[in-house]
């Protein structure tokens, strides 16, 4: 009966997770956490084995786990944590960091004095301070320009908070309140957590406690392996690239072999370009993240993290690539970088596993940071937020329609409404957009366009659209879809293409039009049904001069 | 003549049932009447009629009849409403497509995103544009509708939504719109967002307004032909409607926005629990109710529930469903009934729900095919529910298939029989634990404090083990659990919720727009009200505020007690820092802002008196015994049980656990470690034997 007892500590581990997920995004005071919910929530054993994990985002998925272990490599035997210590971190370069922007609180849950457990969660706090508003820029050319630096610093000490840091972020970051904000409500989150750990623990002992989690660990493992057994094993390559690093220089190739077998999943980056100029540039502890995420959509999709389902993957890059950065390297544009690892391996294993894998989607955050000066309210403001797109088609259905990227997750668009109270700014329209692309047997989604009009002087936009030169990818003779790009209507009717930039002045009546990709279609279009093509045409979501010149329909 | 009759109907996916109460009968024994009958899907009345023919209810005696359905909740589930289509500002007609943008299914990339209610070729726009101030930047020119209205009218559109960007703030351009459409296309049903929720969010209200458009047609037919048909059959005045916000209220209010019936059922049971802890004195109550797909839960402290608005159908883990934003009491439901199956993935780990054996074929236990090991099955195998009062005693378990559907697991994780029905017993309870957490510990309140009250087919089977687990001293089988939504109606009150978005800091220069806004939301309410002839002073206002920190973006509600001209803001600050310490352990020194105004404009109806039982004396326990049975109480051991007839109890008897009470519509388990006592309204109390 013992194996039952196991799982129900293993659920209460698990709804513990979600429960400290549900704090974090209900007091947290930046929309990219609350709205975006871009963060992630975890529980580890006291090794930095991930036992549960709540996610907003897919991105986070290596991070909390290794931070916890960079955090014990930190303060290990001579200089341990005590009991009320909270640690905060935010280093991309370990610890499964990414950029300054995502910040990790690490809060050690102890048990007859030991340490049985840490409760994790990182979150991307809106500003940090930097060069430019909201901490991001595509024109950083080393780490100091993009904020504010923890290096796995104690946050409290013996439950007392170390007033000195908390004057630090005041004085150097641009929303204070916003950003403490967030700090509050991450220290929230893990006390939330550690009360769970500790209830478990008291309910059922430690060292039924410490059986769970040895079989919820060994648990996810053979879940994981399952799995694995239904991807053909083999060894595969392909290559793609970044399309430019913010200064106009590019491309630069992004090179992946992927070996699997029964037991093991490796992917290999060497061969892609070396770091470069500005922020474009993943740390290696973000291309784990990376790789974790999508690993665990070809193999576990369904079921929680957990430390043990990634036991069979490993990654393999020497430092120093754009995918492997080195400190002081600039990283805060990480993201872009980090969805086209993805993106690499997903099209390199999307012909094997179609059931698992559609073609390829806007593969871009498409994050745009507008900050500017409030029309009513005369305060300062940054709105910054991820942009919904097409996703690829599949074997069995059409792309979807206004889906974030594969990067984001349980992550909220911000409402028009909204926005246009909290920052003054008016949108224009909302809409899906017929720019072409994605023609299939089965039809990748529609991008869509949202486009802002700028109602007071002096705002700037900072923004990162990778895909403005290379469409979305087809598969399997489905057409590949669109670009991603912003463009800039200025008042006198001036148009200007961006793809990644940073700070660029707006004036008063400038309308900023983001433009979203249509995801890549499946299958020759000339299979595609005439009475779909038709639904297609009366719905707008083709023209019938596209429907004509791509699906031979008159 | 009519006498003081109450009569409550409620329609549920297979039973439609019936309770009433007469209150000038005399005979306390005679005092309520209950009926079930088979809900007739294709003639919902029909089932009412054949509950009012059971119960021989004459309708010329009844003077209060209120009724709830799930004729709403199942159009949208089944897709089955009407063809709707949905006019909008210009630039925005695919918001309602576009929704959220999230992927609840977070590592699937291969998820499908599930469709909208009214296709793209359906949705036109209007040129027109409101700010957030509820100024007008661009007034409204209809002379495109024509051509919206032509198009509809070829494709067979039955209701129309509109939603324009704003209009929770101004709704003027809706109400021309409104206008417009009803000249051009006098037939249609028209619904405007105004109408449904005057809360922010462009697609929550969006869908609102469409999903109650959608609807709007089929519950007008349905409500129109039962008052019809109850009217032909005698009853004087129209029935009253129940609500998802626990409150009833008119026919016609309710065929304005129909969407408030969506969750009525499952409301009604938390007011019905409700009315019960108001009168034995119980007023911090957890409500669980757990019948043959799923268990809801919902709690209440000092006698006041939860409201949210923050409601969506067919959202799960993996599915982003869709919002409707009408109050609704704040209700978690997981999928974990009596007739949730027990499976095991391919890492070894064994799961019970969501996939439900359902009445058909149902539990291994029925015969009827099912091949999987339910809940259901497990209590029988640990002995719990005794085979002479399976089914309401219709036929015994068939235990022959019992065993076949528990061999293929017991096989592969080389356990017994036993052993697997007090695992998925365990698991089951596990999963009814968490859902109890989110809404009591999670939120800040000590399930000790409270007192658990389970209704449904299952509540009394798992209540004790849960009250253990979650230490709650006290649990509250009430009679008639199997009708309790329908007992719930005759419990309640009219009610409406008025919320309105209108952002605000909390300081001294708001504090006349902040009573401002309150008494214009009051006089809409009673004039509303004096409209369909309620007199304005019945009215009964409560207030509330969903209060935040500026910057912050969730709001948590606050009670208002006494909400009058004098209150000062400071103690309205006071309730929500205490309100917001409790919900996430920390309070802030930021300032705090005013995101909607909330009230509740309610009538007291008469309500009857739970009717309490005779004392005879005459009665022994002994009497109401009638077998003894060893029984599993898993951790707890197996036990000689004796069983006991329910309807042979009488008040202050008090038996010792282990036992086992069984009724027709449900089985109390009262454990090894609870005593359990008979009150004088029929209501079994367990508590804690003393250690």
């Amino acid at each position: 009966m013992e194996r039952f007892t196991l799982e129900v500590i293993q659920d209460a581990l698990v709804a513990a997770g979600d429960e400290m997920f549900k704090t974090l995004e209900r007091t947290s005071m930046s929309p990219i956490i609350y709205e975006s919910l871009d963060y992630a929530v975890g529980i580890t054993d006291e090794k930095g084995e991930l036992l549960a994990q709540g996610n907003g985002v897919t991105a986070f998925l290596a991070a909390l786990d290794s931070v916890v272990r960079s955090t014990l490599e930190k303060y290990g035997k001579n200089n341990p944590l005590k009991e009320g210590d909270v640690v905060i971190a935010n280093t991309p370069y370990a610890g499964g960091g990414t950029h300054l922007s995502d910040v990790s609180i690490i809060y050690p849950v102890f048990f007859d004095s030991h340490i049985v457990a840490f409760t994790v969660n990182k979150a991307h706090w809106t500003e940090l301070g930097g060069t430019y508003p909201g901490s991001v820029s595509t024109v950083a050319t080393e780490i100091f320009q993009e904020g504010l630096h923890f290096p796995f610093i104690k946050l409290k000490s013996g439950g007392v908070i170390n007033e000195a840091i908390l004057d630090i972020i005041k004085g150097n970051v641009r929303l204070p309140e916003s950003t403490l904000g967030d700090l509050f409500a991450g220290v929230a989150a893990a006390e939330v957590g550690a009360k769970r750990v500790l209830s478990i623990i008291d309910k059922y002992g430690l060292s039924t406690y410490k059986k769970a989690k040895e079989d919820f660990l060994h648990y996810g493992e053979k879940m994981c392996l399952e799995a694995l057994r239904s991807i053909p094993s083999g060894v595969y390559e392909g290559e793609s690239a970044i399309e430019d690093n913010g200064f106009g220089e590019g491309p630069f190739p992004l090179k992946a072999k992927v070996t699997v077998t029964n037991s093991e999943f490796i992917v290999d980056f060497n061969g892609s370009h070396p770091q470069v100029r500005g922020a474009t540039n993943l740390s290696f502890s973000g291309l784990v993240t990376g790789c974790r995420s999508l690993f665990k959509a070809i193999t576990t999709p369904g079921m929680n993290a957990n430390g043990g389902a990634f036991r069979p993957m490993r990654v393999i890059c020497d430092p120093g690539t754009i995918v492997s950065a080195e400190n002081p390297t600039a990283v805060s544009v990480y993201y872009e970088v980090l969805i086209s690892s993805i993106d690499l391996i997903w099209k390199i294993l999307a012909p094997l596993i179609p059931d698992k894998l559609p073609a390829g989607h806007l593969r871009s955050v498409c994050a745009t940071f507008i900050s500017g000066i409030h029309p009513e309210t005369n305060q300062f403001y940054i709105q910054a937020e991820p942009l919904a797109g097409g996703w690829g088609a599949s074997s069995v259905h059409d792309g979807n329609r206004g889906q974030l990227s594969c990067g984001s997750g349980e992550s909220y668009n911000i409402p028009i409404e909204i926005r246009e109270m909290r920052y003054g700014i008016q949108v224009e329209q909302y809409a899906f957009h017929n720019e072409g692309g994605g023609y299939g047997e089965f039809q990748g989604g529609n991008g869509q366009y949202l486009d802002f009009k700028i109602v007071s002087d002096g705002a700037h936009i900072t923004a990162a659209f990778l895909g403005a030169q290379t469409k979305t990818w087809g598969m399997k003779e489905g057409h590949d879809g669109s670009f991603n790009y912003f463009k800039i209507i200025r008042k006198d009717g001036k148009e200007e293409r961006h793809s990644l930039a940073t700070n660029i002045y707006l004036e008063k009546g400038d309308i900023v039009r983001c433009v979203t990709a249509t995801g890549g279609g499946y299958g020759s279009p000339l299979k595609r049904p005439n009475s779909k093509i038709e639904l297609d045409i009366k719905n707008g979501y083709i023209t019938s001069d596209q429907a004509r010149e791509f699906y031979d329909y008159s | 003549m009519s006498r003081n009759i109450r009569v409550a109907t409620d329609i549920g996916g297979t039973f439609t049932d019936l309770v009433c109460i007469d209150l000038d009968e005399k005979n306390p024994s005679k005092k309520i009447k209950v009926s079930k009958s088979d809900t007739t899907p294709s003639n919902f009345e029909q089932g009412i009629m054949n509950t009012l023919l059971k119960s021989n209810i004459v309708l010329e005696e009844v003077n209060f009849f209120a009724h709830g359905t799930t004729v709403v909740i199942n159009a949208l589930t089944e897709k089955k409403g009407s063809k709707t289509a949905l006019i909008t500002t210009k630039g925005f007609r695919d918001v309602l497509e576009i929704a959220r943008c999230n992927r609840p299914d977070l590592f699937n990339f291969n998820f499908e995103k599930q469709p909208p209610f009214v296709p793209r070729h359906l949705r036109f726009e209007i040129e027109e544009r409101i700010t957030y101030k509820g100024d007008i930047l661009t007034g409204i020119d209809c002379s495109s509708l024509g051509q919206t209205i032509d198009y509809c009218k070829k494709e067979g559109v039955e209701a129309i939504a509109i939603c324009l960007l704003h209009a929770y703030k101004n709704p003027d351009h809706e109400k021309i719109l409104t206008e417009e459409v009803k000249k051009l296309f006098p037939e249609v049903e028209i619904i405007a967002s105004h109408q449904v929720t005057r809360e922010w969010r462009e697609y929550e209200r969006t869908s609102s307004t469409v999903l109650s458009g959608y609807v709007l047609p089929i519950a007008k037919k349905y409500l129109n032909n039962l008052d019809g048909k109850l009217k032909e059959k005698g009853l004087l005045d129209p029935p009253y409607i129940m609500q998802s916000n626990g409150g009833i209220t008119s026919m016609n209010d309710v065929l304005i926005n129909p969407i408030t019936m969506v969750e009525s059922g499952p409301s009604s049971g938390v007011f019905g629990a409700l009315a019960l802890g108001k009168v034995i004195g119980k007023k911090n109550l957890i409500v669980l109710d757990i019948g043959g797909t799923t268990a809801k839960c919902a709690l209440i402290e000092n006698g006041q529930v939860q409201i949210t608005t923050n409601y969506k159908i067919q959202h799960s883990r993996t599915k982003a469903g869709y919002p409707i934003q009408t109050p609704v009491i704040d209700i978690v439901e997981i999928g974990n009934g009596g007739g949730s199956i027990a499976w095991k993935d391919i890492g070894g780990k064994m799961h019970v729900g969501p996939q439900s054996a359902g009445a058909v074929p149902g539990p291994a236990a029925y015969g009827k095919g099912g091949k999987h090991f339910t809940t259901t099955d497990a209590n029988i195998v640990t002995g719990r529910i005794h085979p002479d009062y399976f089914l309401g005693g219709a036929m015994p378990p068939d235990y022959a298939h019992i065993n076949e559907a528990a061999a293929l697991l017991c096989n592969e994780m080389k356990i017994s029989i036993g052993e697997l029905a007090r695992g998925v017993i365990r698991i089951a309870n596990s999963n009814m634990i968490n859902a109890l957490k989110l809404i009591s510990v999670n939120k800040g309140y000590d399930p000790r404090d409270f007192t658990l009250v389970v209704i449904g087919g299952g509540g009394a089977m798992h209540g004790a083990d849960l009250a253990h687990e979650l230490q709650i001293s006290e649990l509250l089988v009430p009679p008639h659990a199997g009708v309790f939504s329908a007992l719930g109606m005759l419990m309640s009150d009219i009610r409406r919720d008025y919320i309105r978005t209108s952002v605000l800091t909390l300081k001294e220069e708001n504090k006349e727009r902040i009573q401002k806004t309150f008494t214009e939301i009051e006089s809409q309410a009673l004039s509303n009200y004096e409209q369909e002839g309620y007199p304005g002073k019945e009215v009964i206002f409560t207030h509330y505020a969903d209060l935040r920190y500026a910057g912050q973006e969730h709001y948590v509600k606050v009670l208002l007690s006494d909400f009058s001209d004098e209150t000062p803001l400071e103690q309205i600050k006071q309730y929500f820092h205490k309100e917001h310490k409790r919900n996430y352990s920390f309070e802030l020194d930021a300032p705090v802002e005013l995101v909607n105004f909330h009230l509740v404009a309610k009538i007291t109806v008469e309500k009857p008196e739970f009717p309490q039982l005779e004392v005879t004396g005459k009665k022994q326990v002994k009497d109401a015994e009638f077998d003894v049975r060893e029984v599993d109480f898993d951790e707890l051991g197996k036990h000689k049980t004796p069983f006991y007839h329910r309807d042979l109890l009488a008040p202050h008897m008090t038996i010792d656990g282990p036992a086992i009470i069984a009724e027709e519509a449900t089985t109390t388990v009262v454990s090894p470690l609870f005593k359990v006592k008979v009150d004088s309204y029929g209501n079994l109390i367990l508590t804690k034997k003393k250690a």
